[in-house]
């Protein structure tokens, strides 16, 4: 028993060391990429070979792509710093035997459902037959063209003309057009600012776009971060400027619309949907509310 | 349940007698005999029938194999081959390409390809007509391509686009197919009237890289050699020449490796020195080409370097399996003819599906277990000819007896 123990111990230890001693080359990279080993950072350079106690250093607007264990190719392309003992998973190759893919494949190609152009027109009708020039396939409401923002629920939204699932958000600093400060693909044609408020900080301005990903979007939009005291000082001159008696959801209305027109978008959901809770008998708050939502993708 | 069981393991044992109850008579032996007679005959006919049968255009350049690179993942259990490098020389003039070899024979490479032809002086710049050829004299180790051209009845050979002779090693970068077939094979030693030898390009590398490898390779330089792919162009370290000359990328390795310098694409739709393989997503029909020729020649420089070598059945052993299986399926399809005519059509559809299925994993798994090649477009042929060709012979089988009283199992025609 004891032997058996030793043994299943040993063979454990000896998986458990092969698990950790994946190999990681750099493939190719983009950006500013750079590798920490033994607590030293230098420049990332392709066909370079890390072990998995390295860390890969991934600046905002760079990615770069790896190979594991000489097999498993992936690609990082979100800004941080990552330690590769951390993509053990990314180091797993399928193992399916060609027998095992040619019966997968028979199979699927057997029970695979006939189409044709006349039944299924959103399938077959995306094939065009010209060439694109500056066409932007992406819309974005005149309205969001300049957002300030001191918290709270709100997204930023888009429309597309192209029948696509992922879109890129880029999030420039003002100073710095080409490499975006945050990126991200979404799968939706919005985003909450809460997403990336966390990057942002109080009181500075910041660029904005969307694009079908994999293609570019040279339209930018503004993006005030302003600050609490900032939002509280413009609040406290529209509240100021009451000129008759109104109740709490008349006034909630008016700096809803007031702020709205300060492109605080925002903060005046938040007091249409006061107004609309406080007076839910007045059609003109709920419609309001009701538009609002639907303008700017509020779901 | 203990009858029902019974009655499937009488089935079971019946079974094979579909098969052979009629494997040995004389109709089954001559009908198949008569569709290899219609495959000869038809073959023989000195006109191209099928110029407007697209079936058979769309097989043209089919093969069973395919499937193993394109769907099946054969490509998924090769590594990053680290013993070569390729650099993308993308649209480099001679003088950049010149600075490129001398950065790179400043790593110590063991061998450096440049998958370029050179056809002419540069008139408008003969200075980069000089940087390069005093770089290819101080190269020694740098392997370059030419084009071989053929005369007379092809047996005359000159090559081209070898301007600079200055002391380099040169290999034909000839792919021996029509530039829109799948490129399967290459001739690693082609030969002219005089038996003077002209390596491939992928040939000389091998030699100058590994002599082991070498002496393999010259040891099949009487056919063509098929080539067995191995990796997609992912799994070569390509270097960019942004990279190489402003030192991003890590030098140790291209000292003693393999250096192909050669042009990859780098938008989908560029198909600038691009060719078809069997690698490609589609392996029937239309497509894109998929592979640029460096990743062909860095995949043939695998094969040679690990003896991965494809090797063929002999013709005769393909037919003979074209026999049998003809034989068996004739003894099938006749049984079901003369005994339960009413189902013979939606069993020998069913049958010829399923065997083409079963008979197309065989050559697969021959292919993907021991790289052994089993040239299964004549079982193929045969297995879908037998139904046509029993109703000639029942025709044929019927006239004879009432002529000359011939001994057939076929007394009446069926239809």
């Amino acid at each position: 028993m004891k032997k058996f123990l030793l043994l299943s111990a040993c063979l454990l230890g000896i998986y458990l060391l092969r698990a950790q001693d994946n190999g990681f080359l750099i493939y190719s990279y983009k950006g500013n990429i750079a590798v920490i080993e033994n607590k030293v950072e230098s420049k990332a350079k392709v066909g370079k070979m890390l072990n998995s106690a390295a860390s890969i250093k991934v600046a905002a607007g760079g990615t770069v792509t790896l190979i594991c264990n000489e097999a498993a190719m992936f690609s990082i392309s979100k800004a941080g710093t990552y330690t590769l003992s951390s993509f053990g998973d990314s180091c797993k190759v399928s193992t399916s035997s060609v027998s095992a893919n040619y019966v997968k494949y028979v199979w699927a190609q057997m029970t695979k459902a006939g189409s044709s152009p006349g039944s299924d027109r959103k399938k077959f009708m995306n094939t065009v037959g010209a060439v694109s020039r500056s066409v932007n396939n992406i819309w974005i409401d005149p309205r969001l063209d300049t957002v300030n923002y001191s918290g709270g629920e709100f997204p930023l939204s888009w429309k597309s003309y192209a029948d696509v699932k992922d879109f890129e958000f880029s999030l420039f600093n003002t100073d710095n057009t080409t490499s975006p400060a945050f990126k991200t693909v979404v799968g939706k044609l919005k985003i909450p600012i809460q997403n990336f408020a966390a990057k942002l900080k109080t009181g500075n301005t910041y660029l904005w776009t969307a694009a079908v990903k994999g293609e570019n979007n040279d339209e930018l939009k503004v993006l005030n971060y302003v600050t609490k005291e900032s939002f509280q000082s413009t609040l406290a001159a529209l509240k100021a400027s009451a000129g008759a008696f109104e109740n709490a959801a008349e006034e909630a209305y008016r700096l809803g619309f007031l702020l709205e027109d300060a492109h605080y978008l925002a903060e005046a959901y938040q007091y249409y949907s006061k107004a609309a809770t406080l007076a839910p008998d007045v059609p003109l708050y709920r419609s309001t509310l009701m538009s609002f939502k639907k303008d700017y993708e509020i779901k | 349940m203990k009858q029902l069981h019974k009655r499937i393991g009488q089935h079971v044992r019946r079974f094979p007698r579909h098969f052979t109850k009629y494997l040995y008579e004389r109709d089954t032996i001559f009908a198949t005999i008569w569709v290899f007679i219609f495959i000869v005959v038809l073959g023989s006919i000195p006109l191209n029938l099928s110029v407007l049968n697209p079936l058979k255009l769309a097989l043209k350049d089919f093969d069973v194999s395919d499937m193993t690179y394109s769907e099946l993942g054969k490509d998924m259990n090769h590594a990053l081959d680290k013993n070569i490098v390729i650099v993308n020389i993308r649209h480099e003039d001679r003088e950049g390409l010149a600075l490129m070899i001398d950065k790179l024979a400043s790593y110590k490479p063991k061998v450096i390809g440049l998958d370029a032809l050179f056809y002419k002086e540069d008139e408008e710049n003969p200075v980069k007509d000089s940087l390069l050829a005093a770089t290819i004299k101080r190269t020694p180790n740098l392997v370059l391509a030419q084009k071989l051209q053929f005369s007379n009845k092809g047996d005359t050979i000159y090559t081209t686009g070898d301007h600079f002779k200055s002391g380099a090693t040169f290999g034909h970068v000839n792919f021996f197919t029509d530039s829109l077939a799948t490129i399967r094979f290459f001739d690693p030693f082609e030969r002219n009237y005089a038996d003077s030898m002209f390596p491939a390009f992928s040939s000389r590398i091998v030699e100058q890289y590994n002599d082991t490898a070498y002496r393999k390779l010259l040891r099949r330089n009487k056919d063509k050699v098929y080539i067995n792919y191995s990796r997609h162009q992912q799994r070569y370290l390509i270097i960019t020449p942004e990279e190489l000359m402003l030192d991003k990328f890590e030098a140790g390795q291209l000292t003693g490796k393999i250096i192909l310098m050669g042009y990859i694409s780098e938008q989908p739709t560029d198909i600038e020195d691009r060719f078809f393989t069997p690698m490609n997503e589609r392996f029937i029909g239309k497509s894109v080409p998929d592979m640029n020729g460096i990743v062909i020649h860095a995949n043939i420089i695998s094969m040679a370097l690990e003896d991965n070598y494809i090797n063929k059945l002999p013709s005769w052993a393909n037919w003979l399996v074209a026999i049998l299986l003809c034989w068996l399926h004739m003894s099938f399809f006749i049984r079901y003819y003369l005994e339960n005519h009413i189902w013979f059509h939606l069993v020998a559809k069913l049958a010829q599906v399923f065997s083409i299925i079963l008979f197309s994993y065989l050559a697969i798994a021959l292919f993907d277990w021991f790289n052994l090649k089993l040239d299964m477009k004549y079982s193929l042929i045969v297995i879908v000819m037998a139904v046509d060709v029993i109703y000639f012979y029942e025709a044929f089988a019927v006239w004879m007896h009432k002529k000359y009283h011939y001994h057939t199992v076929f007394h009446q025609k069926h239809h």
